[in-house]
């Protein structure tokens, strides 16, 4: 009895450590982890979290719905700040979704577990607390509801499932969706299908039957491949060409958005789906935000627009923004590349990073998470990286035959399921088979938590570069006739400036204003110090109480006005997206 | 016993009060500016419907004609107000369907006037009409625009009730115009001022022109919106109210960053309902907009940078590498979807997929193969013109602006889809002196290469007699047509404006053909003590003046021109089942053929509906007792359909005993639904 006892409490230990481990492994002691890591969250899972952590942390969270999607599902924000320390609206805010692509499922809990860390070492780590007081967080963990949460209880594969349940006649047959993949086997996953065939363009590979590799001219055959499980429904020729959908949302937003003859997924206009128009409302509605993170899989890139060659240029200052961040991010999450979208990867048009930067004016980032490569099963240092082609061929590198090898010792076999005959009511025999659905996108859960931990910190990095204007004086200089001069300075510390030159140049958003009042104060001029030393100055020609300037990327700004008066004068710097300030001064 | 005369009679004066101010203002309590609204000008009951009206009016048909008309709302405006949508049809029964939208851009009182009377000759004389299709009508796209048709003072200002921060300040909506001078018209302000770049013209200094220094003009004055520095910052009138023009708000061409197209495209309840529903209702086969443009009086340009439209790509460096391409060569879109199947394997692979990864952008210019059709649309429409006696020089409707309802219309809807103004103003005829050179219809004509050809003395020539303003020359214009930029149309274009500046004493063109035809339809200068500015005038051009015809006009107008619209929904694409044949191959089995024809003009999609994959082809279906399809699908979409006689041939194998019947249905949304029945039997093998 005693020795059970112990063993329990062993187990229990041992419980906590790995919890812990897998919650990040950043506490040493202490309690049970409020929210762990070690699965993934579906659906209701998410909405319990998210409870969970407001339960935990009423003060600093808030939950709510922003919209519902196309099947009635809420689609959840969590935000998390400190009220004490004002409003919301009030603080630089980030903005952080994931899977826009319900397919894209470990997303989501890059934002849970961003989230949790955030909360759960605001008491201990000083920079978290910081952050959390002078930042807010807008987190939208499950963009595409519908599909994300049918990943979890249909029948899927980790490809299927990336568009809004929004109804659409792909085929242009008249008839809608209504040729989806089928569970042939009932087995809960929808695989692939091969047939024999002695002209097909497979065969078998000499070391691992299970992998097919492609014939070489004059060499036979084995195999014909038939894409995805299922049957021709509609008797039409074509094998699952009308599956539920197809509105990819990150195609649907609203910059440069083109129809589906030109992008596919489109969909009807910008926003025409429910969830994107909810997205976008919201994020028009919070004009503090200043960056954003969308995180899909995989293939391991921190991705920025352009999307396309239609995007307008993106201003040398704000390229320098995104290479500082792109670059250290780079370092935070090793192995991740910095790239951009239509150069590095291909075109895309109505995505949600330009939609952020073109029509907003807003930084972001699109975290493909998990990258292929990082399934290996060879010494350090052996075997050569892979190219661009083997990259794009197999999600990121991993050739399939070592990927075999990292399957079956590794994890046990679990990650493919091998070919097994099937009667096809239309093609006779086949084999079904294949990676199956928590694989090749996904990580296998023990490579959660690093993956988890390095984009959840590349964030609070990006967070930590947020805008902190703070507002100080430099001069209050004594001139002839009861007249004064006062230099103010306003600084930015970070990489993120208090407007981005996109919003600067086309006028998206209202510049910073800095203003001096004071009672009995007669303003006689307003300038802009271009700069100090050569007294190059750019007189405000009107209202000169009130000068528009922003402030850059790890810079200043500094404004001088002449006053007529003595006593004291207060200073403001209000911005939509930094802090406001306030400075007294005497004359 | 006098008191409750008195009683009665101020109740029936009041009663009568209600009754008038409620049919001559409606619940907008508008106060309308005399030119427009007031009876007396025109000596009759004309006048515009504002807003409330257009319900009022709608309302009223609805009621009447249960059955046949319903009229809904479809979004509700910035400003509050409702967008309606009135359809007129055959109750429940599948029809194609015509959707007319009406002043979206809440600049053309007229078109609305237009889709009013529509809907009542669609429920009376031209009850005939709405019995074999429906007719979904928006006759006000725009209510916040044209709202301010019927408030005072009047200011030429279209755009909806949306905030915007026109001038990126700290305040929103803050600095609009003033009618300073209480003549309640939003006019013009001139200043003295050596920044002045504008001039009186010579000979009527009423109206303005730039100075054109080229010429040794000095500018004098300074032009103003009418009103005063509300804000302080040193500008007049940048932030008044509203808003964003939903007739520009479209997503075909739509324009990131002007003034009034909005933050994107589909920004504004009143497109969004209108793409909402448009989507909603595959049934629409073609879309009218009534507005200022007029693409049957002269049909788009097709020379605008085309890529979708190609039939030839190049591939991308590094997609060629991976498919074994070569970069510099135009491969036939067919053959890249070819290759591309056979290098991924993938079965499913469509054009469209293919063309995203070629990165190939939108069309621009209407599908050529779609051009016969509109072309003769269009020759049609002016031949009906020359007919009412409405052929009279006038000024030609400005261009579709971008993110335009009918360039949507066409290019993402895939529907034919024809604008038509009801008015412009007048234009003098003149006596053209020859001019050296060739004239600018002769230009048009030309091809770039053709003008190119002509050599840069006779291009220098040209441009020098067509007082292009600054140092052009023929080797900048031999460039732009080389590179595509500019287009001998264009040219043409711009000569023809220079042309008629010249004609008018260097006036505005619209200017001069205003004054032409209402001197009173510009105020005359009058000094001003501005505030801020000092000593101004204040005058010009009347609002609307150019816009709106006199109200007492407009009924003539659009009776005589709304018998094109019936012309053109007679013209819809029609499908029939148009022959069955069958054949015997051996022992019941039988070889079926079937023709579905196109008894309508326009065909079925258009081309550029095949491409935007809109709307959804004819299917056809084969059905029978018992019968076994061999060969060929038992239902089958066809291509596209030519129009006025273009067939598609369907051929089956099917087994059935002799004598059974089979039916061969053919289906539509928007080109109606046909079957033929016919039995196994015949001769043959």
């Amino acid at each position: 009895m005693k020795r059970i006892r112990i063993y329990l409490a062993v187990i229990f230990i041992m419980g906590v450590v790995v919890t812990q481990q897998l919650a990040g492994g950043q506490k040493h002691t202490g309690s049970r982890a409020l929210l762990t890591f070690d699965h993934f969250y579906d659906g209701p899972a998410v909405i319990e979290a998210l409870e969970t952590l407001h339960r935990a942390y009423p003060r600093l969270t808030e939950i709510g719905t922003i919209g519902r999607s196309e099947e009635g599902r809420d689609i959840w924000l969590l935000t998390i700040g400190n009220p004490d320390t004002g409003k919301d609206t009030e603080k630089p805010g980030i903005y952080i979704d994931g899977s826009i692509h319900g397919n894209e499922i470990q997303a989501t809990e890059v934002c849970l577990y961003l989230a949790w860390y955030l909360l759960d070492s605001y008491d201990t780590v000083p920079l978290v607390h910081e952050i959390v007081d002078s930042r807010t967080f807008y987190i939208v963990p499950i963009v595409n509801v519908d599909s994300r949460a049918r990943f979890f209880t249909d029948a899927g594969g980790y490809n299927i499932g990336r568009t809004a349940r929004v109804t659409h006649d792909d085929d242009r047959d008249g008839l809608v969706d209504e040729d989806d993949y089928d569970d042939l086997d009932g087995d809960g996953e929808i695989l692939e299908m091969r047939v024999r065939d002695p002209f097909g363009r497979w065969r078998s590979h000499p070391d691992d039957p299970r992998v097919m590799v492609r014939v070489k001219p004059g060499e036979k055959g084995e195999w014909r491949r038939l894409g995805r499980e299922g049957l021709d429904n509609d008797g039409d020729g074509r094998l699952n060409e009308d599956i539920p959908g197809y509105l990819d949302m990150n195609r649907n937003y609203g910059y440069k958005w083109q129809p589906r003859y030109v992008q596919r997924g489109a969909g009807d206009f910008p926003m025409s789906g429910k969830v994107t128009k909810a997205v976008a409302d919201f994020v028009a509605s919070k004009p503090n935000i200043c960056f954003n993170f969308a995180f899909h899989n995989s293939g391991g890139m921190i991705l920025r627009g352009p999307g396309s060659k239609l995007s307008d240029i993106y201003p040398q200052t704000d390229v320098a923004v995104y290479d500082f961040l792109g670059k250290e991010g780079e370092k935070i999450v090793p192995g991740y590349r910095y790239l951009i979208g239509y150069k590095d990867m291909y075109t895309t048009h109505g995505d949600f990073d330009e939609f952020m930067y073109g029509c907003l004016g807003i930084y972001g980032f699109v975290g493909e998470l998990f990258m292929s490569s990082q399934e290996q099963y060879r010494k350090p240092g052996e075997g050569k990286e892979p190219t661009e082609e083997e990259r794009r061929a197999y999600f990121g590198g991993t050739p399939p035959e070592e990927k075999q090898k990292f399957n079956d010792i590794v994890n046990q076999g679990r990650m493919f399921k091998s070919w097994e005959k099937f009667d096809h009511p239309q093609f006779g025999e086949v084999e079904i088979g294949g990676w199956r659905t928590f694989t090749t996108r996904i990580p296998p859960l023990f490579m959660m938590p690093e993956m988890l931990h390095r984009n959840a910190s590349l964030v609070i990095f990006t967070a930590r570069h947020a805008p902190v204007v703070s507002l100080e004086a430099v001069e209050v200089k004594r001139l002839d006739d009861g007249l004064h001069r006062v230099r103010v300075r306003v600084s930015n510390p970070n990489a993120i400036p208090s407007l981005s030159s996109r919003a600067l140049q086309k006028q998206i958003t209202r510049k910073d204003i800095l203003k001096i009042e004071g009672k009995g104060i007669e303003i006689v001029s307003g300038a802009i110090v271009e700069d100090p030393l050569l007294e190059r100055i750019r007189p405000v020609e009107h209202r000169p109480s009130m000068i528009f300037t922003h402030v850059p990327s790890f810079g200043a700004r500094m404004v001088q006005w002449i006053v007529r008066g003595t006593g004291e004068v207060k200073v403001t710097y209000n911005s939509v997206k930094a802090k406001n300030r306030t400075l007294k001064l005497k004359l | 016993m006098k008191a409750s005369r008195l009683h009665r009679t101020v109740t029936a004066l009041l009663f009568c009060a209600c009754l008038v101010s409620a049919a001559y203002a409606g619940a907008d309590r508008d106060r309308a500016p005399a030119r427009y609204h007031s009876p007396g000008r025109d000596r009759s009951s004309a006048r515009y419907h504002s807003p409330a009206e257009v319900e009022d009016a709608l309302k009223r048909m609805a009621k009447g004609h249960r059955g046949t008309a319903a009229i809904s709302s479809i979004a509700e405006t910035p400003g509050g107000r409702p967008v309606h949508l009135l359809e007129i049809g055959p109750g429940d029964a599948a029809v194609p369907a015509i959707l007319v939208v009406a002043n979206m851009g809440g600049d053309c009182p007229i078109a609305t006037e237009a889709a009013l009377r529509l809907s009542e000759l669609l429920l009376g004389e031209w009850a005939d009409d709405a019995k074999e299709r429906r007719w979904y009508i928006v006759p006000l796209g725009n209510p916040d625009g044209h709202r301010r048709f019927f408030t005072s003072p009047l200011d030429e200002c279209f755009v909806n009730a949306h905030p915007v921060n026109d001038d990126n300040d700290d305040a929103t909506d803050e600095d609009g115009p003033e009618d300073l001078n209480g003549d309640s018209y939003i006019t013009r302000m001139r200043q003295r001022h050596p920044e002045g770049a504008w001039l009186p013209v010579a000979d009527n200094p009423v109206l303005m022109k730039r100075a054109d220094a080229g010429k040794g003009e000095i500018g004098l004055y300074r032009l103003f919106t009418e009103g005063i520095d509300n804000d302080g910052d040193g500008r007049l009138n940048e932030d008044g109210a509203g808003g964003v023009n939903p007739g520009r708000n479209f997503p075909h061409g739509f324009e990131h960053y002007t003034e009034t197209g909005g933050p994107w495209a589909a920004s504004e309840a009143e497109s969004r309902a209108i793409l909402r529903f448009a989507f909603d209702h595959p049934e629409i086969a073609m879309v009218l907009v009534f507005g200022r443009t007029n693409n049957l009086k002269k049909v788009p340009e097709s020379s605008r940078k085309a890529e979708a439209a190609a039939e030839k790509y190049k591939v991308p460096e590094r997609m060629a590498k991976r498919f074994g391409l070569d970069p510099e060569t135009e491969y036939p879109l067919k053959e890249l979807v070819a290759i591309a199947r056979d290098v991924t394997g993938y079965r499913e692979l469509t054009e469209d997929m293919v063309l995203i990864f070629l990165g190939v952008g939108a069309a621009v210019n209407p599908d050529r193969r779609d051009l016969p059709y509109w072309n003769e649309a269009s020759k049609r429409y002016n031949v009906f013109l020359e007919e009412v006696g409405l052929d009279g020089k006038r000024l030609e409707p400005p261009a579709s602006p971008p993110g335009s309802i009918e360039e949507w219309a066409y290019f993402q809807y895939g529907t034919p889809a024809f604008s038509i103004d009801f008015w412009t103003l007048p234009v003098k005829e003149k006596k053209k002196e020859s001019a050296e050179g060739p004239t600018p219809d002769e230009i048009e004509k030309m091809s770039n290469e053709e003008f190119i050809e002509l050599g840069s003395d006779r291009i220098d020539a040209i441009i020098k007699a067509s007082g292009a303003p600054g140092p052009f020359t023929a080797e900048q214009v031999i460039k732009a047509l080389e590179s595509g930029m500019i287009t001998t149309a264009k040219i043409a274009g711009f000569i023809r404006k220079a042309e008629k500046k010249e004609e008018a004493g260097g006036a505005d063109e619209t200017d001069a053909a205003l004054y032409d035809f209402d001197t009173n339809a510009f105020v005359v200068w009058e000094g001003y003590d501005h505030p801020t500015l000092g000593e101004v005038e204040i005058g010009g051009k009347v609002p609307y003046a150019q816009l709106a015809p006199p109200a007492a006009a407009v009924e003539s107008l659009i009776v005589r021109q709304l018998p094109f619209v019936r012309k053109l929904a007679a013209m819809l694409p029609r499908i029939a089942v148009e022959r069955v044949e069958v054949e015997r191959v051996a022992a019941g089995v039988w070889r079926v053929d079937a023709w579905v024809g196109n008894k309508g003009f326009f065909p079925y999609p258009t081309y550029q509906g095949e491409r935007c994959k809109r709307p959804t082809p004819v299917a056809v279906t084969i059905e029978g007792k018992g019968i076994e399809v061999m060969e060929g699908r038992k239902r089958l979409v066809t291509g596209l359909l030519e129009g006025s006689g273009g067939s598609h041939k369907v051929s089956w194998l099917v087994r059935g005993d002799e004598g059974v019947t089979v039916k061969i249905s053919a289906q539509s949304f928007g080109a109606g639904s046909d079957e033929r029945a016919v039995s196994l039997k015949g001769g043959g093998a």
